[in-house]
């Protein structure tokens, strides 16, 4: 929407000194909210900004490359058995163990970029598939990994006891900070990395696969690191994750979860940071809280209620919440394609030129 | 600007829309003049959403205690909330439910992963949770304070069910099927003890399943080929299912003997195609259509409260979870404090609904180690054979 005069312009992260201050206004917006809501609200905000690091890294490949993936939950999962077992294991601080493991599922996917080099559209999406299930089953059979009971994540322990140096993190509001200052350099880096000559081949990709092959950029090294770049992202996600909830199996990990952090990209706009970082909010707030408490809303949650049951199934007020979320896919989908960042570009441009 | 001011409109409503679930929780958490807040999770959507009928089962019992004026005036007001199964979401909604709706105490709970992820949470901030509707030694070894279990552990479910096996079907050769997890492995655990009771008998045959296996032909030969008389298994109800339809088409038929979690028989014996019939589990209520007053009284109620559930085990079973904790809140009297709820609690004694007896002390939580022992008739109805039996070589009590 915005015109660009030269290449440095392109490339900067913040295209004028308006959205600066306004990034910088809600960064402080983030790091004072705990001490504005309650201890329930750090924790939906925990879980919101691990799904943003996700959805931003799953974008980078669904967005961005144009290639699909339904198995992210699988390097979601080897990030939180990674960082959780490393930890356990070996007397290993935290952000050692989580960029471990991290890498870890960014090798795995590169293993899973390789199929893809001659994979497209619903086989591509049936190969990933597999590969969630696949980590589903594996971490369930193997006893390493608790087996199907699942494990509990140890401490979150940021220093070396062994050295004298400890800093246990174990309160939500503590963790929220680790959260937020990892959230904030991954969106941030995941931003920049669009601008670079990777971002802009993964982009070249997604337009023509081979158009971008005869200007030059190798498929094979672009295709698998998309996958690897993406499976970081997740991977460290799911290091948090472990944190967030403390105690997880592997069916946490399932198809459903794959899907659910598809939906945040689409519905955030695909091939848009900042939509990634809404999507998953959106969704995110709409699951865990939103659509859950509508039964006690006054007049309206009695009324949805009855609907339900007379309409619907046994199970009452839940019919709604997932007959809402899908509405709101399928509305987004067909009215604004560009999802929430779509909506964001437009009321910009609403406010720009207002009150004419 | 008409356009404008619409959409203000619109943006203003979204906004108390928002706003509205944040009014305050009472002082006293979970209970006041008028009523007391319980609440449940459960998966009431995703794949385990058939499970969610315990939570929903619950809610007969509390609304049957409220028609008749509640507890010592104090009316139960009762959430439920779907957690889909996932650990992330059970702690949301159990966070929500007590900083932001102030709740008193907890029943039931299906997923073990998620009542792991809380457990902690729940004793910290003093909420009660009566009958996790999961058997896990952790809940109730060591004691946690404000956790109460009803339901039987699976050793004692097996062992209680091989004595069965041993003394009453006069079995000499048994078959041992069992998922490859805690699960599996506590059942296995109970059986062979109980063997070794019996001048160290010991099994034919043992094989551990993975859950998502789909071929168990050469599992079943083997089981055909040991000459087991009797197969006990635990595992889950899809490997059940894949076990008896392998089973008959090789021409294998033991007498099959299972845990209560694959005790609702009208869904087994739907999905086994009618093979269900015949086979012996454990269970930890009354058969859907016993004609206990209680039972009756319960099946009535639902009839009329909630016509288009089906009467089921797991439904049922809502109700039997709920059941100690009203009591527990009749004995406490009209002042109601969690101190005084967890002192009631802790003197319950031989207390029996539709559920096995529960005794709970101070040093003991399981509050249980009883089953029946029942099995599938024709059209997947419930014939009792073995009224509530306590399994003698439980070692905890």
């Amino acid at each position: 929407m915005d015109m660009k005069r030269d290449y440095y312009e392109d490339i900067e992260i913040f295209s004028s000194n308006t959205v600066l201050a306004w990034s910088m206004a809600f960064m402080i917006f983030l790091f004072a909210f705990p001490f504005l809501v309650g201890n329930y609200y750090i924790y939906l905000a925990n879980v919101i900004l691990v799904h943003v690091i996700l959805a931003v890294g799953l974008n980078i490949l669904v967005g961005y490359t144009g290639q699909i993936s339904l198995g992210h939950a699988g390097f979601f999962a080897i990030g939180a058995y990674g960082t959780a077992l490393l930890m356990t294991h070996l007397p290993m601080p935290f952000l050692l163990a989580v960029i471990i493991a991290g890498l870890i599922a960014a090798f795995f996917g590169f293993i899973i970029g390789l199929p893809a080099l001659r994979l497209e559209g619903p086989y591509l999406a049936i190969a990933t598939l597999g590969f969630g299930l696949t980590i589903m089953h594996i971490i369930g059979t193997w006893d390493v990994f608790g087996g199907r009971m699942g494990i509990h994540a140890p401490a979150l322990e940021m220093g070396i006891p062994e050295l004298g140096m400890s800093l246990v993190l174990n309160t939500d509001m503590k963790i929220y900070y680790l959260i937020l200052v990892i959230a904030i350099l991954m969106v941030i880096g995941g931003k920049n990395l669009m601008k670079t000559r990777i971002g802009r081949a993964f982009v070249a990709i997604r337009d023509d696969d081979i158009a971008a092959e005869v200007m030059g950029v190798n498929l094979t090294i672009f295709k698998t690191l998309s996958f690897a770049v993406s499976a970081f992202y997740a991977g460290v996600a799911g290091g948090l994750f472990a944190f967030v909830v403390k105690f997880f199996d592997p069916f946490t990990f399932n198809l459903i979860l794959s899907i659910v952090f598809l939906v945040m990209v689409v519905v955030g706009g695909l091939g848009s940071i900042l939509g990634a970082v809404m999507g998953a909010a959106l969704i995110t707030y709409l699951q865990y809280d939103l659509l859950k408490n509508m039964g006690e809303l006054p007049y309206l949650g009695d009324l949805l209620v009855s609907f339900s049951r007379k309409w619907f199934t046994v199970i009452g007020m839940d019919n709604i919440g997932g007959f809402l979320l899908g509405l709101i896919m399928v509305l987004i989908v067909i009215f604004e394609p560009l999802g929430m960042f779509g909506i964001w570009i437009r009321i910009k441009k609403y406010w720009k030129t207002w009150p004419f | 600007m008409k356009g404008f001011e619409i959409r203000g409109y619109v943006i203003l409503a979204l906004a108390a829309l928002f706003l509205l679930p944040l009014t305050a929780p009472a002082a006293t958490p979970g209970v006041d003049k008028n009523e007391i807040r319980i609440a449940q999770w459960g998966p009431q959507t995703g794949p385990a959403a058939p499970w969610g009928s315990v939570a929903r089962g619950s809610d007969i019992l509390f609304q049957l205690v409220n028609e008749e004026g509640g507890i010592h005036g104090r009316k139960i007001r009762y959430f439920v909330r779907d957690d889909q199964y996932n650990p992330a979401m059970t702690v949301s909604v159990v966070k929500e439910l007590v900083e932001r709706r102030g709740v008193f105490a907890f029943v039931g709970g299906v997923s073990g992963a998620g009542g792991m992820a809380v457990k902690d949470y729940l004793a910290q901030n003093k909420v009660i949770w009566v009958s996790p509707a999961t058997a896990l030694n952790e809940y109730v070894f060591p004691v946690n304070p404000y956790l109460f279990g009803m339901y039987p552990l699976y050793d004692d479910e097996a062992s209680v069910l091989t004595k069965y096996i041993v003394e009453t079907l006069k079995a000499k050769k048994i078959g041992f099927f069992y998922q490859n997890d805690q699960y599996g492995k506590d059942g296995l655990t109970g059986t062979k003890k109980r063997l070794a009771s019996y001048n160290n008998m010991s099994l034919v045959e043992e094989i551990p399943v993975e859950p998502g296996e789909k071929d168990l032909s050469s599992q079943m030969l083997r089981f055909k080929n040991s000459g087991a008389e009797v197969v006990i298994m635990w595992v889950n109800p899809t490997t059940a299912t894949i076990a008896l339809k392998t089973s008959a088409t090789i021409g294998f038929s033991p007498q099959w003997v299972s845990s209560n979690t694959l005790s609702d028989y009208a869904l087994m014996n739907a999905i086994t195609g009618g093979l269900w019939e015949g086979v012996i589990t454990g269970a930890f209520a009354l058969p859907p259509d016993s004609d206990n007053p209680l039972m009756v009284r319960y099946r009535e109620a639902a009839k009329r409260l909630s016509p288009e559930e089906r009467w089921g085990t797991f439904y049922l079973a809502g109700i039997a979870f709920a059941e100690p904790l009203v009591e527990a809140l009749k004995m406490v009297g009209p002042n109601l404090t969690t101190e005084a709820c967890l002192d009631a609690l802790n003197s319950i004694t031989d207390f029996q609904g539709i559920g096995p007896k529960i005794t709970w002390r101070a040093d003991q939580h399981q509050g249980t180690d009883s089953i029946q022992i029942q099995k599938c008739g024709p059209g997947g109805t419930a014939i009792l054979l073995q009224d509530w039996t306590s399994n003698d070589l439980a070692t905890w009590k």
